[in-house]
């Protein structure tokens, strides 16, 4: 008798695990067999691609440091779209967001070269101005939605666009830039650069895995990350009983931004020591696009973000070596992705019907 | 009423949504030209019937017959041409568009011209017909509920309703406009129109309707003539309880208990005046009352009228733009609504699925809200979810709601049980002054029971209350005093025995 | 005198993108569907358009092939969002990434990188007689006919929405969908309608760009203009004619930023390009209190 209620419960179990796991591998399946059958029509090497797509990440060390390296913008990026999407806002200036904080470190970080600043002084005021930087710009769409109710989803579109002249601007302006070439500025000096953990592998994971326990530890155990669950599951009743909506909303969008800043920033401490334009690029979208797509896997939930981002960095780094090894176009990648994103979406909504 | 001809007809109506079974194999019958109450508690599918006949619901199973045809009903459209009106319990029309637009809105006819004029005179003829005359070219938001009943009327009779379906149609009106809707009903009926009421009250069937069908539970009781039938017996069929102790507005009795009232006030509202917050909202002009210790204060008036706004002026003061309220005695102008709570007052708002519950959030989550910045519940901002649980837990236990545990979703229970949680999270903590705003809608008896025990238990213990409800008959029943709001105005205070349903109404409707 | 004329019809020329765009938007949005994917469906209807354009050598069915790439991406927006009820923000988005990244494949897979780049076919230019001729004026009616077209799309959404019974119907569904329902209008149908329309209009805009303003597809060949057309169906309350106004006004402003750059200016020229940016927030801000948007836009609606 007992045993029977164990073996229900552990059915039921498995269902459950079976349901929710359900559209996740149903989209990826579907999406991965249309890429693979276009990539077989336009004459590639089907199964290399593949090869190269799908286990490149973790069939070497290199592979998956590759991996974390993008894990680390990419989580950043992903938290700026799914941060306020909690309360059912949506930044789309995700990207804007990281070049904005990438110019700014470049900046500042030129200008205070001849400081001569220590790293353990200059590296936390660089993170800082990253964090700012990109918090400037999605505050301004957050106060534009607060007092004026003008739509952040616009607001923060064309604020990217702002911040894309911008880092052309300083890439190619007196006193950042580099004399000649494609636009990008001076090398940020040598304190102001995060240092590598392993070859190919900087700082910047440390704190990203920071950034994921201080979130963790916010929704589940804060005031303020059940404030912010309580608006998003309903603003209405939230408001009702005293939880204000234009705070939550502000610190959302602080938040959102002061992440996707980081990120922009870390790119440049961390990879490139200096604003290249094009920086926060990766298989031919910007990090603040691919955030987008990471966040909706998980439903925005800020929980299932590391692991979102994990599996879309993997893919991101298989897409690289398959474009090296059989030539395939990197936007395959990209298409499938969004195709796998908006299959998920559906396969979730008809599993809830 | 032509008796024996039967003009509509249902055979083994059957409709579930999820696993809920809202109407059970329901056989329903029309005669032409009668007045036809279906009576039923909330809940009881009675809606779902007529949206069922209307073509907004499909029925699972079942045939539906006019006038002996077997019909198809799977769109408003075809219920349309069939000659079926519905009148919706809240209303249906477009705000932005005038009353005229809203009339000849999806009526047949050349589709790429649009001619107001001649429509308008159409329409004008009709309405005064019926003497349902309306203004035609205000925009709807701008109209009364009773108003727009009347646009909803014509605009039925308008594509040649000869069935109509009138959905709770008193909710919004007081007791002199149901006199007129009844004249006007009366005079479409000798016409030739039969009309279905639905109501839950006893009265209004026994005052209105020929003959009245019963739900209860999704299943047809039967159906009776008015003219043999009585109070008592009506009262059963809805039920199935011969000892159920209801008024005749179907309400549970109860007994107010004899309080004694504080000689000062708990909560005073002092000339206060509140700017709307949106387009829609009213402007609260220049109101005053008291509220004592263990009395029930109840704000009687049509919805949209400012309770709500009171009611929010109350728990977040800051919006106050002239006047001072009061509680024991203290200012709470320039409190936070968190702050306000902490000064003993807690609310729970009219709407509960849009403005009082979290729905995907576990009970513990919702029992919560509203708590959650208080000293016990946590420390620097970090939240003591071990005491939380335990709270809700013992909330469930006191308040008997029923549910597996506390981590169930508050949106997986029924209606009574949600207002179970939701009464139940207010009354956490000793409270001085309970804001409860249509607290019983939509409930079944026994829950409404529930949440007259907990008033009065609350006036048992001194503790006051600002009922704010919509439907008089409930007011008079448990309210100590009524004040009236009309136009965002407080217009009259009434005491229990100056207690009048025509004088209130007609004040509620700024007679 | 002749510099300003070549300046208007300038404008005007531009003047088609941001309409045709943002009344796709406007019809969509009257039965309440907002559809924010107008830069996915102009980047892969430049890129479809201007392929089927260049290998059959006939405009014509570029532009026929961008609408129903437009089309194509209203239908599957309208169809999981009133089968699924899939937000349509997300959606949207979901979309414009996808268009995105179908734009710039499509080109690579079926033209490749050539040595020059290849050319559009030359969309027809139409000189009104009489109308032309008038001084400054003329240089509306002097223009390609795309142009023409979006006069007449202007012209026949205002009349279809303001003075057709078919018109008030739609405009209810965006104002209170369950209203319209009761009454008897197809809620759903005249959904999938108006958003597939809305679609195909906003794929000849991106078709527009190649044929018109380019001459050859380039990557990121919309630069925004997607989302821009959302800040002017915004600005004009979601009336078609004012959506007309205010492509006008953004043309205006995209043409001036960029003859500021060309006229060499010590101004970093970099500034100038974010303008139009700019001044869709400050449009929007401007007119913050004068803007009505339908009742029930971006909402789902169902009867159970």
């Amino acid at each position: 008798m007992v045993d029977n209620t164990k073996k229900i419960q552990n059915d039921t179990q498995m269902t459950r695990f079976w349901q929710s796991a359900k559209p996740y591998l149903l989209a990826v399946i579907i999406s991965f067999s249309v890429s693979g059958i276009l990539i077989g029509i336009l004459g590639y090497n089907v199964p290399r691609a593949f090869q190269a797509l799908l286990l490149k990440s973790f069939s070497s060390q290199r592979g998956f440091i590759q991996t974390l390296q993008k894990f680390i913008p990419l989580t950043l990026a992903t938290y700026a779209f799914a941060i306020p999407f909690r309360i059912k806002f949506f930044n789309i200036g995700g990207w804007g967001q990281m070049l904005f904080g990438g110019s700014m470190v470049a900046i500042v970080g030129i200008a205070l070269a001849s400081f001569n600043l220590p790293a353990i002084i200059m590296i936390p005021i660089l993170l800082l101005v990253a964090m700012a930087a990109g918090a400037f710009l999605s505050l301004i769409a957050g106060a534009l939605k607060t007092y004026y109710n003008i739509n952040p989803i616009i607001s923060t579109i064309m604020l990217n666009f702002v911040a894309y002249y911008f880092v052309n601007f300083v890439a190619t302006t007196n006193p950042w830039k580099a004399s000649l070439g494609h636009p990008m500025t001076l090398k940020i000096p040598e304190s102001g650069r995060l240092p590598e953990l392993l070859p190919g592998l900087h700082m910047g994971i440390l704190i990203v895995l920071l950034i994921i326990f201080i979130i963790h530890f916010m929704t589940n155990k804060m005031v303020l990350g059940y404030e912010i669950n309580a608006t998003g599951i309903n603003q209405h009743a939230a408001k009702v009983y005293g939880i204000n909506m234009e705070r939550t909303l502000m610190l959302t969008f602080l938040m959102g931004g002061a992440m996707a800043g980081l990120g922009g920033g870390i790119e440049v401490m961390g990879v490139h020591h200096r604003l290249i334009e094009g920086f926060a690029l990766t298989s031919g979208a910007q990090y603040g696009i691919f955030g987008i797509l990471t966040a909706l896997i998980c439903k925005g939930n800020p929980l299932g973000v590391p692991v979102s981002a994990l599996f879309i960095s993997a893919l991101l780094v298989g897409a690289d070596a398959m474009q090296r090894t059989a030539q395939v176009p990197v936007e395959i990648v990209f298409v499938t992705q969004a195709l796998v994103v908006l299959l998920i979406v559906v396969f979730r909504s008809t599993g809830n019907k | 009423m032509d008796k024996n001809i039967t003009v509509l007809e249902t055979k083994n109506i059957s409709k579930s949504f999820g696993k809920v079974k809202a109407l059970k194999d329901v056989n329903f019958s029309l005669y032409r030209g009668e007045i036809h109450g279906l009576l039923g508690e909330n809940g009881a599918g009675k809606s779902t019937l007529m949206k069922v006949l209307y073509g907004l619901y499909s029925a699972d199973q079942g045939d539906i017959f006019i006038n002996d045809n077997k019909v198809n009903i799977s769109s408003p459209l075809d219920s349309i041409k069939l000659g079926i009106g519905m009148i919706h319990q809240s209303s249906t029309l477009v705000p932005e568009f005038t009353a005229l637009e809203n009339v000849i809105l999806g009526i047949e006819g050349k589709k790429l011209s649009l001619d107001l004029s001649g429509e308008r005179i159409k329409v004008k003829k009709l309405a005064n017909e019926f003497g349902l005359d309306f203004p035609l070219d205000v925009k709807v938001k701008n109209l009364s509920a009773g108003i727009k009943q009347k646009v909803e009327i014509i605009r039925a009779l308008y594509r040649g309703a000869k069935i109509l379906i009138l959905d709770e149609p008193t909710t919004s009106l007081v007791e002199n406009e149901f006199d007129q809707l009844l004249k006007s009903i009366k005079a479409l009926v000798a016409e030739g129109v039969t009309v279905v009421f639905i109501t839950h009250k006893i009265r209004e069937v026994l005052q209105a309707c020929d003959r009245a069908s019963v739900l209860k539970d999704g299943e047809m009781m039967g159906t009776v003539s008015t003219t043999n039938t009585t109070k008592e017996e009506l009262v059963e069929f809805m039920f199935q309880n011969k000892d159920i102790d209801v008024t005749d507005s179907a309400l549970p009795v109860i007994e107010l208990p004899e309080v004694k009232l504080s000689k000062e006030p708990v909560c005073s509202v002092k000339n206060i005046s509140v700017k709307a917050q949106d387009k829609d909202g009213v402007n609260l002009q220049d109101i005053s009352f008291d509220i004592y210790k263990g009395e029930i204060f109840g704000i009687a008036g049509i919805s949209g009228n400012g309770q709500k706004e009171i009611a929010e002026a109350i728990i977040n003061p800051r919006r106050i733009n002239q006047g001072d309220i009061f509680i024991n005695g203290e200012s709470i102008a320039k409190l936070k609504t968190i702050e306000v709570f902490e000064k003993g007052l807690f609310y729970t708002p009219e709407d509960r699925k849009k403005e009082a519950i979290l729905p995907s959030g576990t009970i513990t989550e919702n029992m919560l809200l509203g708590h959650h910045r208080e000293k016990r519940f946590q420390h620097n901002g970090i939240l003591n979810w071990n005491k939380i649980t335990k709270e809700a837990q013992q909330s469930i236990r006191e308040f008997q709601v029923k549910t597996p545990d506390e981590k169930t979703p508050i949106g997986d229970l029924s209606g009574g049980n949600i207002q179970r949680v939701v009464i139940g999270r207010a009354l956490i903590n000793e409270l001085n002054l309970l804001i409860t705003h249509n607290p019983t809608s939509g409930l079944d008896m026994g829950s409404v029971e529930f949440v007259f025990n907990k008033l009065v238990e609350l006036k048992e213990n001194n503790c006051g209350v600002l009922y704010i409800n919509e439907d008089l008959d409930e007011l008079m029943l448990i309210s100590d005093r009524i004040g009236v709001v009309h136009a965002g105005k407080l217009v009259a205070i009434f005491t229990r025995e100056q207690y009048d349903k025509y004088k209130i109404g007609s004040l509620m409707i700024g007679g | 005198m002749g510099q300003l004329t070549e300046l208007i019809s300038q404008i005007i020329t531009y003047t088609a993108i941001y309409a045709l765009t943002s009344i796709g938007i406007v019809i969509g949005g009257r039965t309440g569907i907002f559809n924010i994917s107008g830069e996915g469906i102009m980047l892969t209807a430049a890129s479809a358009g201007f392929i089927s354009a260049y290998t059959t050598g006939s405009w014509f069915i570029g532009f026929l092939v961008g609408a129903i790439v437009g089309g194509l991406f209203g239908l599957i927006l309208i169809a999981l969002h009133e089968t699924l009820e899939i937000n349509q923000f997300i959606l949207g988005i979901t979309l414009v990434i996808l268009g995105t990244g179908i734009s710039d494949l499509l080109y690579k897979i079926i033209i490749g990188v050539q040595l020059f780049a290849p050319e559009a076919p030359p969309v027809p230019q139409i000189s009104i007689p009489l109308l032309s001729q008038i001084p400054i004026i003329g240089t509306l009616f002097n223009q390609n006919v795309i142009v023409y077209f979006t006069y007449l799309i202007t012209a026949a959404a205002y009349y279809f929405f303001y003075h057709t019974r078919l018109g008030l119907e739609t405009r209810a569904i965006g104002e209170d969908p369950q209203s319209a329902d009761v009454v008897g209008i197809n809620v759903k149908k005249r959904r999938y309608i108006a958003t597939i329309v809305g679609g195909m209009l906003m794929g000849m805009a991106g078709t527009y760009l190649p044929m018109i303003i380019t001459g050859t597809y380039t990557t990121n060949i919309a630069n925004g203009r997607g989302f821009m057309a959302i800040g002017i169906a915004i600005f004009a309350s979601w009336r078609p004619e004012r959506a007309f106004l205010g492509a006008f006004i953004f043309a205006t402003i995209e043409i001036l930023a960029f003859q500021q750059q060309l006229s060499g200016s010590d101004f970093p020229y970099q500034f100038l390009l974010m303008i139009p940016f700019i001044s869709v927030l400050i449009i929007m801000w401007l007119f913050r209190k004068k803007v009505e948007f339908p009742a029930s836009l971006g909402q789902a609606y169902s009867r159970e």
